[in-house]
């Protein structure tokens, strides 16, 4: 193996390369090697960087969403080839504008980082498909999309995945959307014509 | 530009006549001049493991296209996680993949943990790995009994579920139940360990290596288990990588990502155990990586069990407002029965944040992703299951198989509907 390639397959570890694992751990957000790299290189779109207990996230603008994971995953250091989980957050009730935060899970295997991308769209607004990039997107996006109504601009199959194909009561992990749906559940005996029975526990009937 | 429903191929809601889904035509004519059969495998299919329904699209006996469709056994877990408070959501997370309900637990309370930022003692995460590996043996023993028995050798399971009964003995000693155990709790363990608990796990740790070479014995060298599983269902590492694959599905393919390596949690940086890779990537190597993890396994417990045995101190977190408040004297102090009322009435306030946890699960990256908004239940909770994302592989490893190996191929997935449908 020579030494180009064994550089490619292993993580940095020489000191003073900015290359660091520890430097993705650093207090001091500006040195993180994506984010780093993000402000130069994609200087409008890449918004914000956000570290709690030790995961780092990144906002980006939704028109490079994909753009951008294409780079992290083809640059020859971030390396960023791995997609874990991609999904939706309603923020109905945490802010009024916009409503959906489309979050990617990403990881690399050579660094052993993690990195949480997110990008922010109104309802109706579409989002690149990461398929292109990651084919483990497509059933991520589906669901996607079955559970909030997200539409992934490019994505081969979007259809529903987890529900029925005729499933008319809209999305259910949408804020707006009761518990119960929005259908009416049948109530049992409500005529009581079937007799109470005395429960031990209660003294009541059912 | 603004989408509509027809410019992504999204189906109109009264449509149910499943054949336009797939690219290929039932009219479609083959160069052979035959036509394309529509096969419909499942939902009450032995060997889909449950409700799933795979479509297929043969030529003969190859098939072209395949559609797995899943959803029958969807509960919302998602959407009800959002209306309970954190303590009520563990025996919901025993529910998703019920054959390996400790590391779901697992999953579920280390990534609260993070939430909280709270440090569970050494002990406690001890008796964790404990279960939790045990866990993974009862998983792997299932699916080693089932798949063998789709694929032909029927008296797998007979063996397997054999020792899975004796873990299930354990669990029900430590916990009292046997499949869904409700074990983890966020802060470690309130109640004390039974008596004969360590008894039973050390007469199972003695009698299972010569189990495994049982297994072994029966199938390693099986020229009909051989001619079923070498060569079949090839997944190269790019191809495992881009479609996310986890747990031996990845390590099959020869790619090294176990996260109880590459990001350690619980106390597994001090533990001695190896990885087991494939090198071909089909579903002998797979079931070689499944099995090898299993003697993994069982030297983990022992070296926790050896380090553990002999230790009582405490297992639960120390006074701190987010775990349950001691039983002792709520029976007493009005005091102690005003805080444990009022934990197990209201529950705890998270901080604002957003935490993400995976853990190794035995079939692959098990994560929790949780959004707090500072209430005492999650904003968003997600569940990131390993065979849900590892299912989407399935149609790139049937294309061009014969329709006899789509049992086979299911089966080294190494699915649970219950985890995949959520």
């Amino acid at each position: 193996m020579t030494d180009g390639e064994n550089q490619k397959s292993n993580a940095v570890v020489t000191t003073g390369t900015g290359w660091e694992r520890e430097l993705y751990y650093d207090d001091d957000l500006s040195k993180h090697p994506v984010v780093r790299e993000l402000s130069a290189v994609f200087p409008d779109d890449f918004l914000d960087a956000v570290r709690f207990r030790n995961e780092t996230t990144i906002y980006v603008t939704p028109a490079r969403f994909r753009d951008i994971a294409m780079y992290m995953r083809d640059h020859e250091k971030l390396q960023i080839n791995f997609l874990s989980d991609l999904t939706a957050v309603d923020m109905l009730n945490l802010r009024t504008a916009p409503r959906f935060d489309v979050t990617a899970q990403l990881y690399s295997i050579p660094n052993r980082v993690r990195l949480r991308m997110k990008t922010s769209i109104d309802d109706g607004q579409s989002v690149p498909s990461l398929v292109p990039v990651f084919n483990g997107a497509n059933w991520m996006e589906r669901e996607c999309y079955d559970m909030f109504g997200i539409f992934f601009e490019g994505h081969p199959n979007l259809r529903r995945i987890l529900l029925q194909d005729d499933w008319d009561e809209g999305h259910p992990l949408r804020k707006d959307y009761p518990t119960r749906g929005w259908k009416d559940f049948p109530v049992y005996n409500k005529e009581r014509t079937i007799r109470r029975t005395k429960t031990r526990w209660t003294g009541r009937g059912v | 530009m603004e989408p509509t429903k027809t410019e992504f191929n999204v189906m109109e809601s009264t449509q149910t006549d499943y054949s336009g889904t797939l690219m290929v035509e039932d009219e479609h004519e083959l160069a052979s001049g035959e036509r394309v059969m529509t096969l419909n495998m499942g939902p009450q299919h032995p060997s889909t493991h449950g409700v799933m329904r795979v479509l297929l699209k043969l030529d003969g006996e190859t098939v072209i296209e395949c559609d797995p469709m899943i959803g029958y056994l969807h509960r919302g877990t998602e959407k009800l996680s959002e209306t309970k408070r954190y303590a009520q959501i563990v025996p919901w997370t025993d529910r998703l993949d019920y054959t390996a309900a400790p590391q779901n637990n697992l999953g579920y309370v280390l990534a609260v943990e993070k939430l909280l930022g709270l440090n569970v003692p050494e002990r406690a995460q001890y008796w964790r790995v404990i279960m939790v590996e045990l866990s993974r043996l009862a998983s792997h023993l299932v699916w080693l009994g089932t798949h063998a028995l789709d694929i032909g050798a029927l008296s797998m399971s007979l063996y397997t579920f054999r020792e899975r009964e004796m873990i299930m003995d354990i669990f029900e000693t430590f916990c009292g139940a046997r499949l869904t155990t409700n074990m983890m709790e966020i802060g470690g363990f309130s109640r004390p360990l039974p008596d004969t608990l360590i008894e039973q796990i050390r007469n199972f740790l003695r009698v299972f290596p010569n189990r495994i070479t049982e297994y072994t014995d029966l199938l390693t060298a099986n020229p009909i288990w051989l001619a079923r599983t070498k060569g079949v269902g090839v997944i190269t590492p790019e191809a495992a990588t881009s479609y996310s694959l986890t747990g031996a599905c990845l390590r099959g393919s020869g790619i090294n990502y176990d996260i109880r390596k590459a990001d350690p949690y619980l106390v597994y940086d001090q533990l001695d155990f190896e990885v087991p890779l494939g090198q071909f990537g089909d579903v002998f190597d797979r079931y070689l990586v499944r099995v090898e993890e299993m003697r993994q396994a069982h030297k983990i417990i022992t070296q926790a069990l050896n380090y553990i045995e002999h230790d009582d101190r405490p297992m639960m977190a120390y006074e701190s407002a987010y775990v349950m408040p001691p039983h002792m004297g709520t029976m007493t102090t009005a005091e102690d029965m005003q805080r444990h009322f009022v934990w197990v009435i209201k529950g705890f306030s998270a901080p604002i944040g957003e935490v993400y946890h995976a853990i190794e699960h035995g079939k692959g990256e098990f994560g929790i992703h949780i959004v707090s908004d500072g209430g005492s239940m999650p904003y968003r909770m997600r569940i990131r299951t390993p065979d849900y994302v590892n299912l989407g592989v399935l149609p790139h490893m049937a294309q061009g198989a014969m329709l006899a190996d789509m049992v086979a191929l299911i089966g080294t997935i190494d699915i649970v509907l219950g985890s995949v449908d959520r």
